[in-house]
């Protein structure tokens, strides 16, 4: 979508003034801090320049290079995002014991897949509050973010908050599912079970909601697929991509997950606004089977192969090795890589991909040719989280500068051939 | 229908929980004071779960001075005294993950249900434990 | 009457429709509220807000046009509360009976939005400019068929022999609903639903307020004002919204109670003056607050096309109906 200033200019000339509106990075639209620089002409968007970065912390660097232990990083870890929090842990613990190879008890790993689709519907529930808050339908943000405080509450009884979990640790989870926490999961499944088609009918049969969100930021299947999108934004579009079902980890294999495109609830996918609602409250129903699965099936025996933190720490210092670890955030695909070194505390390296990072593309086409009014749900619709995302920001000298992807390529090389030596 | 959860909500209580104090006080920090002098209640907040983690205790008795919840806390929030070998916490920085708790080898950390710490001095007696 | 009369008499007017326009502002964000679940600002929160706009400093932007960008507020003012005296208050006429007509009150109604489009376009910011175009576009959409409305009941009491019959004065003093057979009926049903459609259109509200737009353009032609500025656009939509509420009460359901009730005199005159305010509350309470919790904000296009062939048909087949039970009827 770039086009050159001149060529703009030449184009619509003196027909039609076009010009820019900037959107952030302060806006109302925006929960977090990112730019859009809309060229527009009348109420369409002619052009849309994206810059990124402001929400950098340098949480990496922080962790390779600034003497933590694993055992630290872990909860910074957790910190990269706050409603994913424990999306960054499952990924990070998966790529920390895949590297050190540590053994996860199957009863820790089914909690992990619990607190993780408790995380999803809170996600969920709490984008779908977003997206009607951007319509300007502030009753089903103040619906949906009520009806979220019960399973915020069964997250706090789990495991003590109600954001930030800290329940992952390499080799298990710190926290078991005691019996009489069960009869108050299970409760709240019902709750949401029943909401849910209260839920679906308020978003999915309101005539305003309708209105603003069918045919509103289209993303291509074919489009989703060159640009990489996960997740919902993906599914929305009706690719079958999952990364509980492509490529299952921790239990996931005994849930026999399947990727919900709008095609479950009789749609046929256009990847427009309407759809990834559709894909995301099913979502909701999606975890809610898991969860159900999950807590009958829960096999017995311990929750850590590792009881003792200074056996861990100690296990993890003698470590050598790499890992990756994945998993399907409420966002879309998460990925940690790390590499430990004999002797080390903290890994040599450890990088993070997260969900929005492949989709912040996927804004391109949406954009295209769409109206000023569908801005701020455009812009919501892939459910971003720019903190997560801003991994990389580079100032020299007090000024930013930006690298294209040929001097990004080179530098991994030069940096490849630095480590070898 | 959207009409019927409006004239449902209209006719039901708010969901909000009126906490700290039943009506906004004229000020919020007088209100507070009042408060710790126990001349005003407080509106009770939404209980607590039995596992919650707050602010952390510290049984400077039962403590050895192993220094390993110094290893593990991630936002450095414990301070070692060498002299009397034991330790002093500052809740400001505190995360509240816990992992002190679970480190200790005498249990002499734990988690208690306490969450009202907003302060405006970070380096008041009652943020830090010792 | 003698000039201190009517001037006496508008002042009082004028200080009461402002003091009923902010207090129901409260209302309006209360039962909002309530509708959400939620336990809401206090009644008198829009004193206050008003109150600490007016202490605030006010800014005028360096990229705008200074004297347009100032006068305004003040103009909006200045015709929301002109308005109000063209207003039949339940038991009293107009204030300003015999000075001006309902067409007047229509443009009194539309000078508000236009004062905040050039307002808007005076401010010098891009979010501004397209707030202002959206407020011009919804302008135009609106206007015709509240036209056709005001227009329709005009009409009809011409026909009964009334005069003046474009003053909202005799409309208030002549329900139509009993001088008409059942297909005037459905004719003055179908007016009534698009001037209540109208209504959270000409005072921007949801779905209707894309010239503010939050999420969209963070406040549109209203981005840059500020303070005192912003106290007055603020009173002025106040005052709006008594007044358009009180349009469709004296259009449409102008009854007393005291003739009801027998009661005469100066205790007549209280009940049913507390009876139009609550008319008027009801009003405001279906037509504007239900309405802003219950949808979505809609897109320009959507309203512009809304406007022009559903409400503008809707307005137009009731006056068809009034036209054809006149004819039927004799």
């Amino acid at each position: 979508m770039e086009r050159n200033p001149e060529g703009e200019n030449l184009e619509y000339g003196a027909l039609e003034e076009v010009f820019e509106v900037p959107i952030g990075p302060i806006h109302p639209a925006l929960k977090e801090p990112i730019r859009f620089t809309f060229q527009v002409r009348g109420e369409r968007i002619v052009d849309v320049q994206i810059r990124t970065g402001f929400a950098h912390r340098g949480i990496e660097f922080m962790g390779m290079r600034q003497g933590r232990n694993l055992i630290q990083i872990l909860y910074l870890s957790e910190r990269i995002c706050g409603i994913c929090s424990v999306s960054h842990p499952i990924a990070f613990t998966q790529a920390v014991e895949r590297a050190a190879g540590i053994e996860v008890p199957p009863r820790a790993q089914y909690i992990r897949v619990i607190i993780s689709e408790l995380e999803r519907i809170h996600s969920h529930l709490l984008w779908a509050g977003v997206a009607a808050h951007e319509l300007g339908f502030d009753t089903l943000l103040h619906l949906t973010w009520r009806v979220r405080e019960k399973v915020l509450d069964i997250l706090e009884e789990l495991t003590g908050n109600r954001i930030n979990y800290a329940i992952p640790i390499f080799g298990g989870v710190r926290r078991d599912i005691t019996p009489e926490q069960y009869p108050r999961v299970w409760e709240a499944i019902r709750y949401y079970r029943g909401l849910l088609e209260e839920l679906l009918d308020a978003f999915l049969r309101d005539p305003t909601v309708e209105a603003r969100t069918r045919g509103v930021g289209i993303l291509e299947p074919k489009e989703a697929e060159e640009l990489c999108a996960v997740g919902p934004t993906a599914r929305a579009s009706g690719l079958r991509k999952d990364v509980r079902q492509d490529r299952p980890y921790l239990a996931y294999s005994d849930f026999e997950v399947k990727a919900i495109t709008p095609a479950d609830y009789g749609l046929t996918p256009v990847g427009d606004v309407y759809d990834k609602i559709v894909v995301r409250l099913l979502e909701v129903g999606q975890s809610l089977d898991i969860i159900e699965k999950a807590l009958e099936n829960m096999p017995e025996g311990e929750i850590t192969s590792f009881p003792k933190i200074p056996a861990l720490l100690a296990h993890l210092k003698k470590a050598e090795g790499e890992g990756l670890g994945w998993h399907e955030a409420p966002r879309g695909e998460v990925i940690h890589y790390v590499r430990l070194v004999s002797g080390e505390e903290s890994p040599l390296i450890w990088k993070v991909k997260a969900p929005t990072y492949s989709n912040l593309l996927s804004w391109y086409p949406m954009f295209e040719d769409q109206e000023v009014a569908d801005i701020p749900i455009i812009a919501a619709c892939i459910d971003p989280c720019i903190c997560c995302m801003d991994r990389v920001y580079i100032v020299r000298n007090g000024k930013e500068e930006t690298w294209t992807k040929e001097e990004l390529l080179r530098l991994s090389w030069e940096k490849t051939r630095r480590m070898r030596r | 229908m959207i009409l019927k959860t409006l004239i449902s909500q209209l006719l039901s209580r708010p969901a909000t929980n009126r906490f700290p104090a039943k009506y906004m006080p004229k000020s919020v920090t007088g209100f507070l004071a009042k408060v710790k002098e126990g001349k005003a209640g407080i509106h009770p907040p939404i209980p607590a779960p039995p596992k919650f983690r707050g602010k952390i205790a510290y049984d400077r008795e039962k403590c050895i001075g192993c220094q390993l919840c110094i290893r593990v806390c991630p936002a450095k929030v414990i301070e070692f005294k060498p002299e009397e070998k034991k330790i002093r916490m500052y809740v400001a920085r505190c995360t509240f993950c816990a992992q002190c708790v679970d480190v200790c080898p005498v249990n002499a950390l734990a988690i208690t249900p306490e969450f009202l710490l907003a302060s405006t001095d970070r380096l008041s007696p009652e943020l830090i434990v010792e | 009457m003698s000039g201190w009369a009517i001037f006496g008499q508008a002042v009082v007017v004028l200080v009461g429709g402002g003091l009923v326009g902010l207090f129901y502002r409260g209302v309006d964000r209360k039962i909002a509220a309530r509708m959400q679940a939620r336990i809401g600002p206090p009644l008198r929160q829009p004193f206050l807000d008003l109150g600490k706009l007016l202490v605030k400093e006010t800014v005028i932007p360096k990229t705008a046009v200074a004297w347009l960008f100032s006068a305004m507020p003040f103009l909006a003012v200045l015709a929301s509360f002109t308005a109000l005296l063209y207003l039949p208050l339940g038991p009293f006429g107009p204030v300003l009976e015999g000075h001006g007509d309902a067409i007047l009150v229509l443009y009194l109604l539309a000078i508000p939005a236009l004062a905040m489009a050039l307002g808007g376009f005076a401010s010098g910011s891009p979010l501004g400019v397209v707030g202002a175009q959206r407020e011009l576009v919804m302008l135009m959409s609106y206007e015709f068929p509240l036209a056709v409305v005001l227009v329709a009941v005009a009409w009809r009491l011409s026909e009964l022999g009334l005069a003046p019959a474009f003053s909202l004065g005799t409309m208030a003093q002549n329900p139509l609903w009993g001088a008409v057979g059942p297909l005037g009926i459905i004719g003055l049903a179908l007016l009534l639903v698009s001037l209540l459609v109208v209504t959270p259109a000409e005072l921007a509200k949801i779905p209707f307020d894309i010239p503010e737009a939050e999420t969209e353009i963070a406040g549109g032609l209203m981005v840059e004002y500020s303070g005192t500025y912003l106290a007055l656009f603020y009173l002025a939509d106040a005052v709006r919204t008594v007044v358009m509420a009180g349009l469709v009460v004296a259009l449409f359901i102008p009854y007393g109670l005291a003739g009801r009730l027998g009661l005469s005199g100066a205790v007549g005159d209280v009940v049913d003056l507390a009876f139009w305010l609550f008319k008027v509350l009801l009003v405001m309470v279906v037509a504007v607050t239900t309405v802003r919790v219950g949808m979505a904000r809609l897109k320009v296009d959507q309203i512009a096309r809304g406007f022009w062939l559903r409400i503008t048909a809707v307005a137009l087949s009731g006056l068809l109906l009034l036209v054809l039970d006149k004819v039927v009827m004799g």
